[in-house]
């Protein structure tokens, strides 16, 4: 009976505890930076590289500096005990190959400065310079991203 | 009594030659054959539109291979199912643990009717299903390419398939009622890149065999032609690609073609899963059919009403 009550003063502990907290808000911050922020700043460079929206240089400029923001804080939100969730997809590949999972950071990383660096101008330097920025997004994608369903 | 036994014995002999005969691998003869001398430059293009690769490249480190060794064509990657495990077999040239020792007549046999040089049926899990709907002359094309491959040793051992489906020669049965070489959707006559198009699909690009929702025995339901299905590799769902489609269907058909081309949707996230592999391969078409195979989806009807084809 004793353990009955003691188990009742503190299981709201234990409900309140991991499960709502730091590693929740941790998935939480990772999903919204990349959808809000990356998401959001890919679609107008995607589409003035498809030809779709027209060549805006400040635009562009403004997304890769987005990127580059973010890919400084980003390989910081999977900390161990942060895999899973609802919704989450991250894939366990990120905790078993950390490495593997940095390199790829690094990779959109050293992209993202490279193009900043050549400060597109016109189409014709964009599209180099940004290429690799997205091949880097496909490339983690592919191997730390769960499939959507 | 014995005139009863005897009667009863006669009507199981009758049937079971009936299934026997309904059952059995139906092949072209070499006399069938088309007079055409194979192009292996032109048999690239249905190498990467039919996607051979996807399964039969042999896995890199336990990864799907990339690069060079897409054209190391061993095999050995598994495919769990609800009917049990297959194994993709080595097509490399190899003249023992590949396809090397094969005539044309061989390959088109098992490209298009499921038969193997043996005159053992095929499962299904290999499309030819789809590659049935190829002109021939594409398929001998796409011989000839295979054939400049690098031959790679290692047989790939067979499948593990769960009774009753592991009784292959009841495939027979199962060709009579889904191999139908016809195509499935109707597209507008006059609409060159559609028709194109369903050349891609509907044949070498065996899109409809994730895309299509599948019946209890593995037939597609072409009432639902394209309009997504459970994945068949368990989890998750294949969309639908159909114009009623919640995603691809509110696309445009540059959408598509870009998607195809670059992997991007056009919110300008990545493609995932499956389709990656299916992506990078149908990136190395030329530009016309990628727009072909746009054309031909923005064409079909809607899922749920789709023609039963011609």
């Amino acid at each position: 009976m004793k353990h009955v009550a003691l188990f009742l003063v503190l299981l709201p502990a234990f409900a309140a505890g991991p499960a709502g907290s730091a590693d929740e808000d941790t998935r939480e911050r990772r999903h919204e930076l990349m959808e809000d922020k990356v998401g959001a700043a890919a679609k107008p460079v995607g589409n003035m590289l498809r030809g779709e929206a027209a060549f805006d240089a400040d635009v562009l400029m403004a997304s890769l500096r987005t990127f580059h923001e973010v890919s400084g804080e980003f390989g910081k939100l999977f900390p161990p005990g942060s895999e899973g969730g609802p919704d989450s997809r991250a894939a366990p590949a990120i905790w078993e190959d950390r490495a593997g999972f940095d390199a790829a950071l690094a990779e959109w990383r050293d992209a993202v400065e490279a193009a900043l660096a050549a400060e597109p101008d016109s189409l014709d330097v964009a599209r180099p310079a940004v290429g690799p920025v997205f091949n880097a997004c496909k490339n983690c994608h592919d191997n730390y991203r769960l499939e959507d369903d | 009594m014995r005139r009863v036994l005897a009667s009863a014995l006669l009507a199981v002999l009758l049937c079971a030659g009936l299934l026997a005969w309904l059952s059995r691998p139906v092949t072209l003869a070499a006399e069938d054959l088309p007079g055409h001398r194979p192009d292996a430059a032109a048999g690239e293009r249905w190498f990467w539109a039919g996607g051979c690769a996807g399964c039969h490249a042999t896995p890199v480190a336990g990864k799907r291979a990339r690069g060079e060794a897409l054209f190391r064509l061993g095999g050995g990657l598994e495919l769990e199912t609800d009917f049990g495990l297959f194994r993709a077999p080595n097509i490399s040239p190899h003249a023992d643990d590949g396809i090397g020792g094969w005539s044309a007549g061989d390959f088109v046999n098992a490209m298009q009717r499921g038969v193997s040089p043996a005159g053992e049926h095929y499962y299904p899990s290999f499309p030819y299903t789809s590659y049935a709907r190829m002109p021939v002359t594409d398929v001998l094309d796409l011989w000839a390419y295979l054939g400049t491959l690098p031959p790679v040793a290692g047989e790939v051992p067979g499948h593990s398939i769960r009774f009753p489906w592991s009784v292959r020669r009841g495939i027979g049965l199962w060709k009579r009622r889904y191999l139908d070489t016809g195509s499935v959707a109707d597209v507008p006559a006059d609409d060159a890149a559609a028709l194109a198009g369903r050349l891609l699909v509907e044949g070498a690009g065996h899109c409809g065999e994730c895309h299509t929702p599948r019946d209890a025995f593995g037939g597609l339901r072409r009432e639902e032609w394209l309009g997504g299905a459970p994945s068949p590799e368990g989890e998750g769902k294949v969309p639908d690609i159909t114009p009623s489609g919640q995603d691809v269907g509110g696309w445009s058909a540059a959408d598509i073609a870009y998607y195809l081309e670059s992997g991007f949707t056009p919110d300008f996230d990545t493609v995932g899963g499956s389709m990656v592999a299916v992506q990078e391969h149908l990136a190395r078409l030329p530009a016309a059919d990628r727009q072909a195979i746009a054309a031909y989806l923005k064409a079909i009807p809607p899922a749920g009403q789709a023609a039963a084809g011609d």
